[in-house]
């Protein structure tokens, strides 16, 4: 530990600006509050702040970020976003230094984010002791306003000097280079101690429940309680709680073109769960449109779901969201302290899974492959089928039920499901329903036109668990897209003795909407294997053989008899709304939840259980769906409700 | 692919927005390489009644306005609402707010203006009111950004994404410091984002300009003015700016 005059320490900070491999942002006032910004003199730094209007996450996932160019005049043609001047970051509060670690867990851990990671490599932090403290903020109750590590170095003020306390190699040479210190005394590092105990009292603001598991099982036994439907009606759904949080870092990634129609880029930008758009998919379906469910969402992401999976509160209580938020709803503080003087209203397991196949992205996050269109099949008045090749040829060795990430440059990105069965052949098939942007404009492409490809990604199903037992698939509507690739996988002639009897139940809307109709043919040739088809309306006129109703229908043609149900695997994939209603055939026939497997719609938009979209309460669809065991979610809220 | 032909038209408007366009400056000739301009009355004389796209500037005001826009509407394939008289009514419907003939009363006093067509006017309607339109650049005046991701998006045959979400987001990102701590009362918070909250981030409240957003949530707007000391009538006077309607906003 060093201690320095504070006259010096300006002449540390002037040193460190002058020096130009670095960029140097520091704390500053604006207006009467505060913000990081470019420091050009030591004098602009306010060290004495209490809290600045955005956290430093702005520079580790900048607002507006450019993740790659592309340039369109050519066929393929991508470059990642570049390396930033190293940048030196002083006057970091030691609650957003924990939330920098926090978010390092979710974006260094696993599947690394490349950018992010960069960035934070080139970042050296000094962080600063509190001295003043924000009239919202709770950090003092919940242990966040001091911090042991996660700086290069932290500066305390004891009177008209500060103590720096070293926290890594880089932050050190620093201080050999450039500043003069002298090795603090015993008396002065004793100082910080009283100097944060003086901090912590100066705290108005308390949160009852201080512990993650404390605010987990308050918060779990609360789901229900009235209190989100209450506060909610006074959510003005602006999401400034979630912009200006540290710990929020959902985001949503556009393309942008100019308008020489030549070049472009991707961004990622910081989105918010209290969005209504947040979760809607491609075909307009919104998977949490209640705004009292977002509501509720935001603080459970907080006090559970990211608790539940990594073990920290995700609220460091910097009190920023209830300073921005006008009908002053956002805190978390107050909810918590709320609920734990009523006990619990309305106790709802919620849960996160843990991913059991890792499916890391290859190469940079985010930044797809190159891939040819080599066959492109219309199925039915409104989806395609596009056969595609990486191009260096080499296979995609996906399992049944992974999805792709299929972008196009200009248009954006969206994930599909793969529809061909694994194989060492390096063509892949995927189905296109034309629905928005991205399809249309896929739909123009032609043989040999490029793609962008990021995958296989998801939790695909796991095949081992279906061997030596009788099989049913129940796929209505586009569920038969991904379905394919599993019955293909399962009458292979190489696995099918891997397998009994084989049930196959498929529901259309009307008979043209039938997909793989070549497919199934040669499906129902095959032994101990059945294929039922029914349609929701058949017009007069129409060639249809199959049954008209809804796939429930098909239940009583199964020859039950002919499989044991003990021994049966079923596998469901169509529309929300199915689910139920096929699950409870599935019921009735003997078949239990843990042999039934179901693969859920979601926005999966990062497809790495980053972006925050496709979440299914605590459950990332992306990373632990698409595939789920029934049994392991049937009790998950939002996942069929 | 031949270049589809675009055309402006302006109604009752300051065509500002249009200038916005005309100070694209270089990049006008990107636009031109994308695009066939075959009318544009502000920055050209040439004109022609054959085009694929027509941008629609100004709010409509009299029956020989309506004509002429659904005389437009029949020609283009694709019409877009430029800019805040076009896309809501804007300012234009201020005068909303009382009787016709006391504001022509007001305005021309005992000019001799009965039977001529041109003083002839009824309430203010936004495009809208009149005729089916395809996209909108919301604004007073448009973004110019904005207006070229809907040029670039529908030569790309995209649907152009407008924002369903607040200011207050972009405001946010932009680390502005909230004008309600500031004692001013502002429209960011029920406000369709896409203007990169500009009024905001040079010290002015949100005037509403984009329009309001589709369902906005207002419950709380008597808390939100009592906890920054503001009145009814501060918020009444940001809304009739550009939102000005008969229910009250």
């Amino acid at each position: 530990m060093k201690s320095i005059s504070e006259e010096d320490l300006n002449c540390f900070i002037d040193a460190l600006i002058q020096d130009e491999t670095y960029e140097v942002h520091g704390v500053q006032s604006k207006g009467k509050r505060f913000v990081f910004a470019p420091l050009e003199t030591a004098e602009h730094l306010r060290l004495e702040y209490d809290v600045t209007i955005l956290p430093p996450k702005k520079y580790f996932l900048p607002q507006y970020e450019n993740l790659m160019d592309f340039n369109l005049s050519q066929d393929f043609s991508v470059s990642p976003q570049k390396v930033d001047k190293p940048l030196i970051l002083i006057g970091v509060h030691p609650y957003d230094i924990i939330a920098l670690q926090q978010t390092d867990k979710v974006y260094l851990d696993d599947q690394k984010d490349d950018f992010y990671q960069k960035r934070r490599k080139n970042t050296l932090i000094i962080g600063v002791d509190i001295q003043n403290v924000s009239e919202h903020s709770f950090a003092g109750s919940l242990g966040t306003h001091y911090v042991d590590s996660g700086f290069d170095l932290m500066l305390t003020n004891i009177g008209k000097k500060y103590v720096i306390t070293i926290g890594s190699k880089k932050g050190e040479k620093l201080v050999q280079r450039y500043a003069k210190v002298k090795d603090a005394t015993d008396a002065e590092v004793k100082e910080i101690e009283k100097i944060r105990i003086n901090t912590l009292n100066k705290f108005k603001k308390k949160v009852q429940v201080t512990d993650a598991a404390g605010w987990s099982s308050l918060l779990v036994s609360n789901y229900e309680n009235s209190i989100w439907e209450e506060q909610s009606s006074k959510c003005m759904e602006c999401s400034s709680c979630t912009m200006v949080c540290p710990t929020c870092f959902c985001y949503d990634v556009k393309d942008d073109v100019s308008l020489n129609m030549r070049d472009g880029s991707r961004i990622r930008t910081w989105d918010g769960c209290l969005l209504k758009d947040f979760t809607k998919v491609g075909s307009g379906e919104v998977f949490r449109e209640d705004l009292k469910d977002r509501f509720r969402h935001r603080f459970f992401r907080k006090g559970n779901y990211l608790t539940e999976r990594y073990g920290f509160i995700a609220c460091v209580g910097c009190g920023r969201c209830s300073i921005a938020c006008l009908p002053n709803i956002a805190s978390p503080c107050d909810i918590i302290n709320e609920l734990s003087k009523s006990g619990g209203k309305g106790k709802r397991d919620t849960f996160f899974i843990k991913q059991k196949n890792k499916t890391d992205e290859k190469g940079i996050i985010h930044v797809p492959r190159r891939a040819i269109i080599k066959k492109i099949q219309k199925l039915t008045e409104w989806e395609t089928l596009f056969t595609l090749e990486f191009e260096d040829k080499k296979p995609l060795g996906h399992k049944p039920g992974q999805f792709v990430e299929l972008s196009i440059f200009g248009v954006g990105e969206a994930p599909f499901g793969i529809s061909s069965p694994p194989s060492d052949d390096p063509q892949f098939d995927v189905v296109v329903r034309k629905v928005g942007n991205l399809t249309s404009k896929l739909f123009t492409l032609k043989k040999e036109d490029s793609v962008g490809i990021r995958g296989p990604l998801g939790n695909g199903f796991d095949m081992k668990e279906f061997k030596g037992k009788h099989i049913i698939f129940v796929s209505g509507g586009t569920g038969m897209i991904p379905m394919r690739s599993l019955i293909e996988y399962c009458l292979d002639k190489k696995n099918r003795d891997k397998f009994k009897y084989i049930k196959i139940l498929y529901g259309a809307k009307r008979p043209c909407d039938v997909l793989f109709q070549d497919k199934i043919a040669t499906w129902e040739k095959c032994d101990s294997v059945t294929c039922k088809l029914t349609v929701d309306t058949c017009q007069d006129g129409e060639c249809w053989v199959g049954s008209v109703g809804l796939v429930t229908a098909l239940f009583p043609k199964l020859e039950v008899d002919r499989i044991d149900p003990k021994n049966t695997k079923a596998v469901v994939i169509g529309p929300p709304v199915m689910f139920k209603f096929v699950i409870k055939c599935l019921q009735t026939i003997g078949i239990d939840d843990k042999d039934i497997y179901v693969s859920l719609e979601r926005r999966m938009k990062c497809g790495v259980g980053k972006c925050g979209h496709c979440q299914i309460n605590g459950v990332y669809c992306c990373k632990e769906g698409p595939v789920f065991n029934y049994a392991e979610i049937k009790n998950l809220p939002e996942a069929f409700e | 692919m031949s270049k589809p032909k675009v055309a402006f038209f302006d109604f009752a408007s300051c065509e500002g927005c249009q200038l916005q366009i005309a100070n694209l400056e270089e990049e006008i000739l990107d636009l031109i390489q994308l695009v066939d301009v075959v009318s544009f009355r502000e920055v050209m004389k040439e004109h022609a009644e054959t085009y694929d796209i027509a941008f629609i500037e100004g709010s409509v005001m009299r029956p020989m306005d309506e004509e002429r826009i659904k005389e437009i509407r029949k020609h283009a394939k694709i019409l877009v609402a430029l800019g805040a008289c076009a896309t809501i009514g804007g300012v234009n419907k201020i005068r909303n707010q009382w009787d016709v003939e006391n504001v022509k009363k007001d305005v021309y006093g005992d000019a001799k203006i009965k039977g001529n067509k041109y003083f002839d006017v009824f309430p203010t309607k936004s495009v809208d009111e009149v005729v089916k339109v395809d996209f909108y650049i919301h604004g007073c005046p448009i973004n110019r950004d904005e207006f070229k991701k809907v040029v670039v998006s529908l030569i790309m045959g995209k649907t152009p994404e407008i924002p369903t979400y607040p200011v207050c987001v972009e405001c946010k990102k932009n680390e502005n410091v909230c004008l309600f701590e500031q004692g001013k009362f502002c429209l960011g918070p029920i406000t369709r984002a896409g203007c990169n909250a500009i009024c905001p981030t040079n010290g002015s409240p949100c005037d509403g300009c984009r329009g309001i957003l589709d369902k906005p949530q207002v419950e709380c707007v008597q808390e939100v003015l009592d906890r920054y000391n503001l009145t009814y009538e501060d918020m009444k006077n940001r809304c009739i700016i550009y939102n000005y309607t008969k229910e009250e906003c």
